[in-house]
């Protein structure tokens, strides 16, 4: 391999596309055709085109920092990260296997709680969840489904296993990123698109729109469905505006709606009010109705959650959803998957140690050199401790932190995560990367074909968080039956 | 159905666009008359503050009225918010808030007019040559945009809602650029030479992209009271005030609940074609041309209203708990 970079001489970590002998892995043999094929500069040209496709489509997300919002134009590299057909068949089936389970995890614990009745999942665990809504207890959403929209984070270890590493059960973003990441790659390399058979990724808007729609408490009627989101602020408020655009549904900040006093959601329109049917919120629980949670939130809608409880509107994600978004409970999953299905988990989570378990915590404290450890509540790679990257003071810090609140804290050994070719310098070095897909369900379920590659763009990083400087790749499912 | 700061957003985005369009036309314009200038012929940069009732705030901000700050100002000033650069980042940032509804390519198109006047608005500042190819270049991108308007975009109620922005606008600033330009010759017609006043309106003509089109349907002179006539009441010229008022009703016919404004518009388009444009002197051009622009301002607000804040009326009225008071 002419193009590898040096930086591959010394690889330890899976690679997604060469294997140890940096030989091209099958399902990724025709790009490398194809980009030995370029001449000399032409990669660098086409990274050019990128760019500046990128600007003239303003994809952007929003950085917050002391000098106000900033507009980033998001990180593309060029080079797909490639998966057969097969493998990925698997992996969709371990997805909406899990959703379905953790879907009826949630309607659980908003209703007989019989899990922790079995002794199955530790009461304490739910009595120290700050993602437990007790204002939505003997709530029963339509099709028992409380999240609608789940973000499954996926990484894959030296060993080629691969691994949840999280499900985001709040509003988790970054879909948008990867229908306009296959946008760009037709823009800048369709000779590619005619050589390989790449499965579409352009469904999601549809499977989103009927997602929703099913969700109308107006059956038999065009239902108006409304993306809720917090603002142009927002750092998702493209994918907000992008989303509602492929849908043809309305994009409206929480002043747009009003709950009147007969307990429906109207929307303010030119020619007055007009009943909304499914709303699909991007703002967290807490902003949702000042009248239920934060009585200072300007960006929710006052009334909401009677609307909802009486079964007037649909939301989703419904609120509350977000209990089982939460690193701690994330330990149980296999459990809950055999509980709720009485089936063995298709997908594995990474072995985890809980702080809350006295002889864990111990072994946490006396590792912490060598695992990561997380806040069972954050997201965006906020508030973790790699341990193997920190400094004595960090990890002195984090260790106090753990005692004084050890049900917030969970570790997992540092995985060797996998990389893949990333265009650096006119090379191709490694970095290494994750997979989001999406997964959709009310009355059908649904995963996304492969989902959005984040890349740490930095030499040896692991975080691929793009409030932390990650970047994306394209994400092909190739067919290999016909290479 | 749309929904009201939606439609707010769509008109305003429109007028922001066709303000900076009209802004760039009459630097333009100004500046190519300029050249023509006999020797000791004076000409006041300032009395383009004035068109958008800026004056003030350049006088605030700006100790010298000269060429270099008069441009700096109505060009790439963020803080007047009648700047050609302040309009397409207003525009911009409706349009950000509007791609649902606009033809995707929209936002694409507004966002690099935006980059290119960002970067370039400072070269059309300093000299006379590149401020005519940069204003130009806004205008002709701004052209591919209301092409793309007309053409890629379903002729609903968002369409009619931008066509409305784009015609009051134009409207206004016709009225505005007659007013100015009415303003410079008319007091002293009796010593300003006939030729330099020919000049003057022709400039006024073009920087409303009307010349040739005068010409061919009037007249080669041009003569004040047939240009005035001509700006104001020629059916056939798009940048007339009567062509305006009639875009303005046929969007308002393609409307929901728009008889009270239809009615608005047709009243005034009618008192309009019945001025006498070569019996006016310069007072009562300004007085007319004053009304009007109060009328196209009711127009306006009888929008806002009608559209805007119309779901205020809907709202049901809360029993209040009356007989819980009265039972204490």
């Amino acid at each position: 391999m002419e193009l590898a970079s040096k930086e591959y001489a010394t690889h330890t970590a899976y690679d997604e596309l060469l294997d140890r002998e940096l030989r091209p892995r099958t399902a990724a043999l025709p790009l490398f055709d194809y980009l030995n094929s370029l001449n000399d500069g032409e990669l660098a040209t086409r990274q050019q085109a990128v760019d500046a496709t990128i600007k003239a489509m303003g994809i952007t997300f929003t950085i917050y920092s002391e000098s106000g919002n900033i507009d980033r134009v998001w990180p593309f590299d060029p080079i797909p990260r490639v998966m057969a057909r097969k493998e990925w068949e698997h992996i969709q089936a371990g997805l909406k296997q899990r959703l379905t389970a953790l879907n009826m995890f949630i309607n659980d614990l908003y209703n007989e709680q019989q899990i922790i009745k079995d002794g199955v999942l530790p009461a304490e665990i739910l009595d120290s969840s700050t993602n437990f809504r007790p204002q939505c207890i003997g709530i029963k959403p339509r099709f028992g489904v409380w999240a609608h929209i789940c973000g499954t984070d996926l990484v894959r270890d030296s060993n080629g296993t691969v691994y949840v590493l999280e499900d985001n059960l709040r509003v988790p973003s970054g879909v948008s990123y990867m229908l306009e990441n296959r946008q760009i790659m037709k823009r800048i390399f369709p000779e590619v698109f005619r050589t390989t058979h790449i499965l579409p990724v352009d469904d999601y808007p549809t499977q989103l729109y009927h997602t929703l729609a099913a969700l109308s408490p107006r059956a038999g009627e065009q239902p108006v469905i409304a993306v809720l989101t917090p603002g142009i602020y927002n750092s998702a408020y493209f994918e907000h505006s992008y989303l509602a655009q492929q849908m043809g549904a309305f994009l409206v900040e929480g002043s747009d709606l009003l709950v009147d006093s007969d307990d429906i959601v109207y929307l303010k329109s030119i020619t007055g009010l007009q009943r909304v049917d499914v709303i699909y919120r991007r703002i967290d629980d807490a902003f949702l109705d000042p009248e239920v949670f934060n009585p200072d939130s300007v960006l929710g809608v006052p009334g909401l959650m009677r609307a909802w409880r009486k079964g007037n509107v649909g939301i989703a994600n419904a609120p509350g959803a977000g209990v089982a978004d939460d690193k701690v409970v994330y330990t149980f999953v296999p459990q809950i998957i055999r509980y709720y299905l009485n089936e063995e988990p298709i997908l594995a989570n990474v072995p985890s140690y809980l702080c809350m378990y006295d002889d864990q915590r111990e072994y946490v404290l006396a590792n912490l050199d060598k695992l990561v450890v997380k806040p069972a509540n954050e997201s965006g790679g906020y508030g973790m401790l790699i341990g193997p990257r920190a400094t004595h003071e960090e990890r002195e810090k984090f260790a106090a932190l753990i005692r004084e609140n050890p049900r917030n804290y969970m570790a997992q050994p540092t995985l060797d995560i996998s990389t893949a070719p990333t265009l650096v310098d006119g090379k191709l070095a490694p970095r290494h990367l994750d997979l989001r897909p999406f997964v959709l369900q009310s009355d059908k379920l649904y995963a996304t074909t492969g989902g959005l590659t984040r890349v740490a763009m930095r030499q040896g990083s692991l975080v691929v968080n793009s409030s932390q400087g990650g970047g994306s790749k394209d994400t092909w499912i190739v067919e290999e039956g016909d290479l | 159905m749309m929904l009201a700061r939606v439609a707010e957003n769509l008109y305003w985005m429109a007028r922001f666009l066709e303000r900076a369009e009209n802004t760039a036309r009459l630097i333009n314009s100004t500046t190519h008359v300029l050249l023509d200038l006999p020797e000791g012929a004076t000409f006041g940069w300032v009395n383009l503050t004035e068109i958008a009732g800026m004056d003030d705030l350049f006088t605030q901000n700006y100790p010298k009225a000269n060429e270099e700050s008069i441009m700096r100002f109505l060009i790439e000033d963020a803080s007047n918010p009648g700047s050609i650069f302040s309009c397409i980042q207003y525009a911009r940032e409706n349009t950000r808030t509007l791609r649902e509804v606009l033809p995707a390519e929209m936002w694409e198109r507004v966002n690099s007019l935006y980059l290119y006047v960002r970067d370039n608005a400072h070269i059309a500042c300093s000299s006379r040559r590149e401020r005519y190819m940069v204003l130009n270049e806004i205008i002709q991108q701004r052209h591919a945009i209301v092409g793309l308007f007309a053409g890629a975009m379903a002729h609903d109620v968002a369409y009619q809602l931008i066509k409305l922005g784009r015609n009051i606008e134009r409207a206004d600033m016709t009225t505005r650029i007659l007013d100015l330009h009415s303003a410079i010759i008319f007091p002293d017609e009796s010593v300003i030479q006939e030729a330099l006043m020919e000049r003057i309106w022709m400039s006024t003509l073009d920087s409303l992209s009307s010349y040739q089109s005068y010409r061919r349907l009037i007249s080669m002179h041009v003569r004040s009271d047939a240009a005035i006539s001509f700006l104001l009441q020629d059916m056939r010229f798009p940048r007339s005030v009567a062509f305006c008022l009639s875009e303005i009703e046929s969007c308002f016919k393609q409307m929901p609940k728009s008889q009270q404004l239809q009615q608005l518009t047709t009243q005034l388009r009618h008192k309009i074609a019945q001025y006498v444009t070569d019996k006016l002197d310069a007072i009562a051009l300004h007085e007319h041309l004053d009304l009007l622009q109060i009328e196209l301002g009711e127009i306006h607000e009888s929008l806002l209203q009608n559209y805007f804040h119309a779901w205020q009326a809907d709202i049901q009225p809360v029993l209040q708990p009356s007989n819980e008071f009265a039972q204490q």
